[in-house]
């Protein structure tokens, strides 16, 4: 089953084109890895895939229903004056909180669940948001950057688990400087070369 | 509000001037400070942590946090303002037989200055307070205008009626309708 579609994507701004014409399909249990260099667009498009920015030209189409996707951006969407658990039970329905309390010990979060989330590190933080990713049966997992900010065990369970979702149907698009260790195609984005 | 609405009698010479009159006027202009400080960061936290992406991808829009949140301001800031603008109207000479009207009324236009200022708000993410101001604050002139009506409709006893209706209306529309602007406006600062 295709999870999404991209047709004819192109955005520019400032008069600067980032992309144009890019257009694939990805299907259940497969992976997009888009790559680049800083200010490539691979951000951009993601979140054109998301709808939340709107491509200048081309379309984004999903199935019906629509895939159920789970996404981790730069920001981490935790809120810093509630505690690790408190964010969960905000972040997630009911039903996810079991596995994310599971993750939370496999994380190593356990011991830190009920401090204030502003006192946890940076990587703390990153392990956190990425609960949310982790506890959802999602159908679509749209990463930006993932791995920054994990130490070397945790990168390797986020890499095992990415390909765990992908052998059980899930699709997953992300993007990321670090090679993520997961059977994907890759979408290299090309900076334009100043003349 | 309540600092504005004690130093106020304390600054005057109040032998000389006849409070009840005009200290109405300090408790509207106190209303929509605090309406005012009280939205300015209505949405922005919600923006900068991320927390507004995640909603738009569970929601596809903003309209029904955009509700919520203006109908929790209303409940937990704009129900207690009233009541104590009504306390302190009636500390300043108003009689006991008014009381409930001046909280109605308080309450009414809170309903609608939030509304108004929850917008300036969103409009104003990431860009300063200041655009939010001059946006929301000429919509903010004829509210304060149909207060001043209502409390001469309560002094001399005609037409109070008409002017609650009149508030509650306005009222109503705004809660209804401004969530969609507001929606409208956050999703152009999520692109």
């Amino acid at each position: 089953m295709q999870l999404i579609t991209a047709n004819n994507l192109s955005y520019s701004i400032n008069e600067n084109q980032l992309f144009h014409n890019l257009t694939f399909a990805l299907d259940s249990g497969s992976g997009l890895h888009v790559k680049g260099g800083n200010g490539s667009g691979k951000s951009t498009l993601i979140r054109i895939l998301l709808g939340l920015t709107s491509p200048t030209k081309g379309e984004v189409i999903f199935p019906e229903p629509s895939p159920f996707i789970s996404y981790l951006g730069h920001k981490n969407a935790i809120k810093q004056y509630l505690t690790p658990l408190q964010n969960l039970d905000l972040m997630l329905d009911s039903s996810s909180l079991e596995s994310a309390m599971t993750w939370m010990r496999t994380l190593g979060l356990a011991r830190v669940q009920d401090e204030m989330t502003a006192t946890l590190s940076f990587g703390q933080q990153k392990k956190l948001a990425l609960i949310r990713v982790l506890s959802n049966p999602s159908d679509l997992i749209i990463l930006d950057e993932p791995f920054v900010g994990l130490d070397d065990s945790s990168r390797d369970l986020l890499s095992k688990f990415l390909s765990a979702r992908l052998d059980d149907g899930a699709g997953l698009v992300l993007t990321s400087h670090i090679d993520p260790q997961v059977s994907c195609d890759e979408l290299i984005l090309r900076e334009k070369e100043d003349v | 509000m309540v600092l504005v609405l004690i130093a106020f009698p304390l600054s005057i010479d109040v032998s000389q001037y006849d409070l009840n009159k005009f200290y109405f006027s300090i408790i509207v202009i106190s209303l929509l400070m605090i309406s005012f400080l009280a939205t300015e960061s209505i949405f922005s936290e919600d923006y900068e942590d991320g927390s507004l992406e995640q909603i738009y991808l569970e929601e596809k829009d903003f309209y029904k946090v955009a509700l919520t949140k203006i109908s929790i301001y209303v409940f937990f800031i704009g129900i207690p303002m009233s009541l104590i603008g009504s306390v302190f109207s009636f500390a300043n000479g108003v009689s006991a037989d008014e009381l409930p009207k001046i909280f109605v009324v308080l309450l009414f236009s809170t309903l609608i200055l939030f509304n108004l200022f929850a917008f300036g708000s969103a409009l104003s993410l990431n860009k300063g307070a200041m655009l939010g101001v001059l946006v929301s604050l000429p919509l903010t002139l004829p509210v304060i205008v149909l207060l001043g009506r209502a409390v001469r409709t309560i002094q001399y006893g005609e037409g109070f009626l008409e002017v609650l209706a009149l508030l509650l209306g306005v009222g109503l529309i705004l809660m209804a309708i401004m969530p969609l602007i507001i929606s409208a406006t956050l999703k152009t600062h999520l692109e």
